[in-house]
């Protein structure tokens, strides 16, 4: 058997770990999101976001298949966020390129103005609203369907207690321990997701 | 409150049980009871959904709805703008659901699973019987010919009668506006084609494994006196968890060639696992599809397909002409008894291969008991006389074998398929790599087999138009590298350039010291 020649680490062990249960689903399912939102909030078409996107991951892409590591670089996880907020700065500051030439419209006006800077607080912020939605989406499956219906119902929407009691047959005292068992859960996984991506938490 | 508080008020220990949802159904029930009555308890309940966490962070993100993002099929998803495939959405009759794409005969699509080079499969829920399907339907322009059309229908029920493991099942044939479609089993599994793709060469048990599984799917085509003619990786379906292989889209595909090939003179879909006898347009057998199984086998052994080339006709070519590379030279792992297998099967005269799949599939069945238990199961004895029937041939090396010009250096670094750049970069790299010009083996999207060394590093523009098809390749790269890799090891190669060659506008972006 001839042998091989054995290089460092590869990097497909390298990358495929993210450490601590995170898995590539997690990172697309939050920062697809986040980057789709962003752009749209700076007034670009689905078409156009969904480009922001493509541009992004491929970045983020290029960026790991170059990514060394060692000793004294960053583990790969706090790394690769780095990489994907730059990414998505560069990407939603850059001017749209598609101006249509020698006409004056509003758009070519609009064109002309500055965009909006990204700043990394907004990235940040949007991928923490993020990490909610998805917090709530995977908790959501281990309620029954009456528990979250009476959870959202009352904290999220918030009708009045007593008037869900008389409307679902159920104690005042059960729809208090439902929702505390809900926030309670949906707290912990906000934690749980924002310590995996490395997002601080909103502590006034 | 005019009743009392029963029981006694909670503690910090129950509450936490009770965050984690560590109460008996009784003590809950009790809790509930209490807190019913207890003011004191109820606004000890209330202090976790009145923070400051909660109020500024939790609760006003789900208080406004997010714009939901594009709708991605939780299958593969494909880009569907196309103009050839918006003639298949249009077929799609109206639905009352929000939630699905469109109707097709009493069932309700819901997304697309994948397309080929004559149809597209589609998922769907059958509303009658509760379960999920899957839709393959022709291309509208495919079924115009009528006689086309009775083929598809004749296929379909022809491959609905073969019953067996290995075989998926076909609910029914039919038509909606004229256009042919089959329901078969929805399936969630991947395609041998997605797996080699994904992990490269497979290990040697599995790689018995699904060619024992293939050829009893085979043998029961065939003794209903069925042709499969399309046998290649991307319609072997692997089944849940234990990967069962299931045999897929039965000659379907060839049934549509004709009326496709008169008149556009282009063979439909990826011709690199087709027989020779095929390539040569002559009337074939069953045992063309043991060429074809031959050559699956090569792809799981070497994660390539024998015969590649920059378009079609090379490939068809070399299909009627070469003996491919030594699969040893690629793979030193297999054994020279499965080598040889597999060169049988891919002898390029009919008589020459095995006369059956079945006999295929016993000889298949008796390696892997061997393989899995080498001291209580020896090699079956026919082998013998193959290997040396193989090695008679070994001397004699036919001219156009590729590897023959090849330093012995050079095919070091060959071994390994780089498992990070199948991962990544390939998925971008074909992206990156691909010449719109340039004519190519197949019209499948990222993942069919490319020839990535054929040119050497090429340009190419961003194209706006192709935003989802390229997209899905970037998600599935990422995707990929959730999934169990093999424990093969990579190699990373030097000599490929890197993506940032390209012409898509690069972002560079780097980390700063401190994330």
């Amino acid at each position: 058997m001839p042998e091989f020649p054995k290089t460092n680490p590869s990097l497909i062990l390298r990358v495929r770990d993210l450490g601590d249960g995170a898995s590539w689903h997690d990172f697309l399912a939050i920062y697809e999101p986040v980057v789709f939102r962003m752009a749209r909030q700076r007034g670009l078409q689905t078409a156009d976001a969904q480009d922001v996107m493509q541009a992004v991951f491929l970045s983020i892409s290029q960026s790991i298949a170059r990514w060394t590591g060692g000793p004294n670089q960053p583990p790969f996880r706090a790394w690769l966020i780095t990489i994907a907020r730059n990414a998505i700065t560069k990407a939603l500051s850059r001017r749209p390129r598609d101006v249509p030439a020698g006409s004056t419209s509003i758009v070519e006006l609009l064109h002309a103005f500055p965009q909006q800077e990204i700043t990394a607080d907004e990235i940040a912020t949007e991928t923490r609203h993020e990490i909610v939605r998805r917090a709530c989406d995977q908790i959501r499956v281990e309620f029954s369907e009456d528990i979250w219906r009476i959870f959202w119902v009352t904290s999220i929407e918030g009708v009045p207690i007593a008037e869900v009691a008389r409307q679902t047959g159920r104690t005042p005292g059960s729809i208090y321990v439902a929702r505390f068992r809900v926030v309670a859960r949906l707290k912990d996984k906000v934690r749980e997701i924002s310590e995996m991506w490395d997002v601080r938490e909103v502590t006034t | 409150m005019t009743n009392p508080p029963t029981g006694a008020c909670l503690t910090d220990d129950l509450l936490q049980q009770l965050a984690h949802d560590e109460l008996s159904p009784a003590k809950l029930a009790e809790v509930e009871e209490h807190v019913g009555h207890c003011d004191c308890c109820r606004a000890a309940l209330e202090l976790a959904s009145s923070d400051a966490q909660w109020t500024n962070e939790i609760q006003p993100v789900l208080q406004r709805p997010a714009e939901p993002l594009p709708e991605w099929d939780e299958c593969e998803e494909l880009g569907i703008d196309t103009p050839r495939y918006e003639s298949v959405l249009q077929l799609l009759g109206p639905t009352d659901d929000p939630n699905m794409l469109g109707r097709i005969g009493s069932y309700e699509v819901v997304g697309i699973i994948g397309r080929g080079g004559m149809g597209v499969v589609f998922k769907a829920f059958d509303r009658t019987l509760n379960r999920f399907v899957a839709i393959k339907m022709l291309l509208p322009h495919l079924a115009e010919s009528g006689a086309a059309r009775k083929r598809f229908a004749r296929e379909g029920q022809a491959a609905a009668a073969v019953i067996d493991d290995h075989v998926l099942p076909i609910y029914s044939v039919a038509e909606w506006q004229g256009v042919p479609y089959l329901v078969t089993q929805y399936l969630r599994g991947s395609t041998l084609q997605k797996r080699i793709h994904q992990s490269g060469p497979l290990e040697l048990k599995e790689i018995i494994r699904l060619g024992l599984q293939t050829a009893r799917g085979l043998a029961a085509a065939h003794a209903q006196g069925l042709v499969h003619r399309d046998v290649k990786p991307s319609n072997i379906l692997l089944d849940g968890t234990v990967e069962r292989a299931m045999l897929t889209d039965f000659g379907l595909a060839r049934a549509v060639d004709d009326a496709s090939i008169t008149r556009t003179g282009v063979i439909s879909g990826t011709p690199q696992f087709m027989s020779p006898e095929q390539a040569n347009g002559e009337p074939i057998d069953h045992r063309s599809d043991l060429f074809s199984l031959g050559s699956v086998l090569y792809a799981m052994c070497t994660g390539r397909p024998p015969f590649r080339a920059e378009t079609t006709f090379g490939v068809l070519r070399k299909i009627r002409e070469t003996s491919p590379r030594p699969i040893r030279e690629t793979n030193p792992d297999i054994p020279t008894w499965l080598d040889a297998i597999v060169n049988r099967l891919l002898a390029k005269n009919q008589a020459e291969r095995f006369a059956t799949a079945a006999e295929v599939a016993e000889l298949l069945e008796q390696c892997l008991a061997h393989v899995q238990q080498p001291t209580t199961h020896p090699l079956p004895p026919t082998l013998e006389a193959l290997l040396q029937a193989s090695a008679a041939q070994e001397s004699p090396r036919p001219t156009h074998t590729e590897a023959a010009h090849l330093a012995p250096q050079r095919r070091r670094w060959l071994i390994g398929i780089p498992v990070a750049a199948s991962l990544l970069a390939a998925g971008l790299f074909m992206i990156m790599n691909q010449q719109p010009g340039q004519v190519p083996v197949t019209a499948d999207p990222p993942g069919e087999f490319t020839d990535e060394s054929a040119d050497g590093p090429s340009r190419r523009e961003s194209s706006p138009s192709e935003p989802l098809t390229e997209w899905n390749s970037i998600r599935s790269a990422f995707r990929a590298l959730d999934s169990e890799l093999t424990g093969f090891e990579s190699e990373i190669e030097t000599a490929r350039p890197s993506p940032s060659q390209t012409e898509t506008e690069p972002l560079e972006v780097e980390a700063g010291a401190n994330p």
